[in-house]
């Protein structure tokens, strides 16, 4: 009896769908809310009749949304993925059956990948519709990219402990905030280098959220800009890989 | 089929002192067999089945399934395993479990709707269907437990605890599924506190304590017509007579009484006077160990 893995996909993008992505929603809504706010966006500013200045700032407030939800559905797409399921012990019902946990858990990442991005499509395409026109194809994209690069990392750390979700907040707005301290402080050469070296420790959040406008534009986007994104990205996913063929349930 | 060689499990944290789990444990269950783990809380029972699961190695000492190591034999054919802990999300519905678990167990498309059906049939899950696990009851759950683990056929079966939390009647529907499972080409192997019911499901019990196998034993031997031994009584009304028939009776509690008898005569010839007395009597049993009853087939080992 060969187990139906592959039919399991659908089973856990389902998962996704009510289990992760309604928090999802919420956590975006709370932070896009809470950007709105600070950028003084009303309602009003999506009207048809707000004219060009309503327009630039309608786009600006879709791409600070991507952003939000691009990073937070990267970090929801691998929570608890491999940790909770050794935390209740269902890892030992799982892996009684005749499968390789490594196709099981990264099938669920890739699947809950497949969610975000399919959530943002179609999130996408109504506010085109509604309001101003979007890249749909670079909202897609975008959100993938984030979903590998940042995904990625959160995945590998949900593979090693059960409060990954802490340590992968906590580098996400380390990278972001160490982007912006020598914008807001003045920082001695000495100390920008060792910023910029940390910085490639972190995830390259700051690069995911500076690309989100060409993104949402649907302008082409330089490729070394991807690299580093890409490489990181590639770089954890091997390492969770690794990490599951090593230790692949809690023992 | 299963087969433990000296096998050793040794937890060494990075802080504190190292504890030995399991120490020098040889074990051996034969395709056709079900073989039963006895002890206490704490004894290794758990470790040794996480082990011939494959789910931890051993620090020295060989687990070998078939000749192959575990966890290759649990990828390739699949092991039956009921976890002490089920750990099955608490939202999903019982169907709903049952035919994702069926999906990752191999059973095609086409029968896991009978296949589902059938398990739940087999341990009365049926007004469960759509409950979620979080709502059962331990005893529902355990029969949960019960339900994926044969949803797939598989040759080697391992239940750890199963006789937890379970009220008689899933007792019966327990042993009606282990008569069942039983086949030439399968191993069972329980493991259990419940030494006495254990006794009465497997063929060859083992006893450990802290680790190291205190007893090995066939299960139901033949009992010896002339020997002193020790049966157990459950008694449902007219415990009060107990005591007068058979002085030498110990209660053990819920009913049930240790007597100490000099044979099967002299037990019959107690039964009959209990029963004459007005006493309704709701099981006799031997009671192989730990009543210390000479005359089976028991190996004291050196501990």
């Amino acid at each position: 009896m060969k187990p139906r893995l592959t039919a399991y996909a659908g089973v856990q993008l389902r998962d996704f769908l009510v289990g992760r992505a309604p928090f999802l929603f919420l956590a975006t809504a709370i932070t896009v809310w809470a950007l709105l706010r600070a950028n003084g966006v009303t309602l009003a500013t999506f009207d048809a009749a707000a004219g060009i200045g309503g327009r630039e700032q309608a786009r600006r407030a879709f791409a600070d949304a991507l952003g939000a939800y691009a990073v937070l559905g990267a970090v929801f797409a691998a929570q608890g993925l491999v940790a909770r399921d050794r935390w209740r012990g269902f890892d030992r019902v799982l892996f009684s059956r005749p499968f390789d946990p490594r196709r099981y858990y990264v099938q669920a990442f890739v699947m809950a990948g497949v969610g975000v991005v399919g959530l943002a499509v179609l999130a996408a395409g109504v506010f085109s519709v509604a309001a101003y026109p979007v890249s749909v194809a670079g909202v897609a994209a975008y959100v993938g990219l984030a979903w590998f690069t940042l995904g990625a990392f959160a995945f590998a750390l949900t593979t090693v402990t059960t409060y990954h979700v802490p340590v992968v907040v906590g580098a996400l707005a380390g990278a972001l905030l160490l982007d912006r301290l020598p914008r807001v402080l003045s920082v001695p050469d000495t100390l920008r280098v060792v910023v910029e070296a940390a910085q490639y420790l972190l995830p390259p959040t700051q690069v995911i959220v500076a690309l989100r406008e060409p993104f949402a534009r649907g302008s082409l986007v330089q490729p070394h800009l991807l690299v580093w994104p890409l490489a990181f990205g590639a770089l954890w996913l091997t390492l969770a890989v690794l990490v599951l063929s090593r230790r692949p349930f809690r023992s | 089929m299963i087969e433990l060689s000296h096998v050793t499990k040794t937890y060494a944290p990075r802080l504190g002192p190292s504890a030995r789990a399991v120490d020098d444990v040889s074990i051996r269950v034969g395709a056709g067999e079900i073989a039963g783990i006895s002890g206490p809380s704490g004894a290794g029972k758990s470790t040794l089945l996480s082990m011939v699961l494959g789910f931890e190695r051993p620090t020295s000492g060989s687990v070998r399934i078939d000749g192959t190591e575990p966890r290759r034999f649990a990828q390739r054919e699949g092991i039956a395993f009921l976890p002490q802990r089920l750990g099955i999300p608490g939202r999903w519905r019982v169907s709903d479990a049952l035919t994702r678990l069926a999906m990752l167990s191999g059973v095609p498309a086409a029968v896991t709707r009978g296949r589902v059906e059938a398990v739940i049939e087999e341990l009365a899950l049926g007004e469960h269907r759509r409950t979620r696990v979080r709502r059962l009851a331990r005893d529902t759950r355990q029969r949960l437990g019960l339900a994926q683990a044969i949803l797939a056929d598989r040759r080697v079966v391992v239940l750890d605890e199963p006789l937890e939390g379970l009220e008689p009647l899933t007792l019966d529907r327990l042993h009606a599924l282990l008569i069942r499972l039983r086949a030439a080409d399968r191993a069972i192997l329980i493991a259990s506190r419940d030494t006495a019911e254990l006794q009465r499901i497997a063929d060859r019990v083992t006893l450990i304590d802290r680790g190291r196998v205190r007893r090995n034993g066939l299960a139901r031997p033949p009992t010896p017509v002339d020997v002193e031994a020790v049966y157990h009584l459950v008694v449902h009304r007219g415990a009060e007579h107990v005591l007068a028939v058979f002085p030498s009776a110990i209660s053990v509690g819920r009913g049930t009484y240790a007597v100490r008898v000099s044979g099967l005569g002299p037990l019959n010839l107690g039964l009959r006077e209990l029963l004459e007395r007005g006493a309704l009597l709701a099981s006799v049993s031997p009671a192989y160990w730990p009543a210390e009853a000479p005359g089976f087939a028991l190996n004291e080992l050196p501990s």
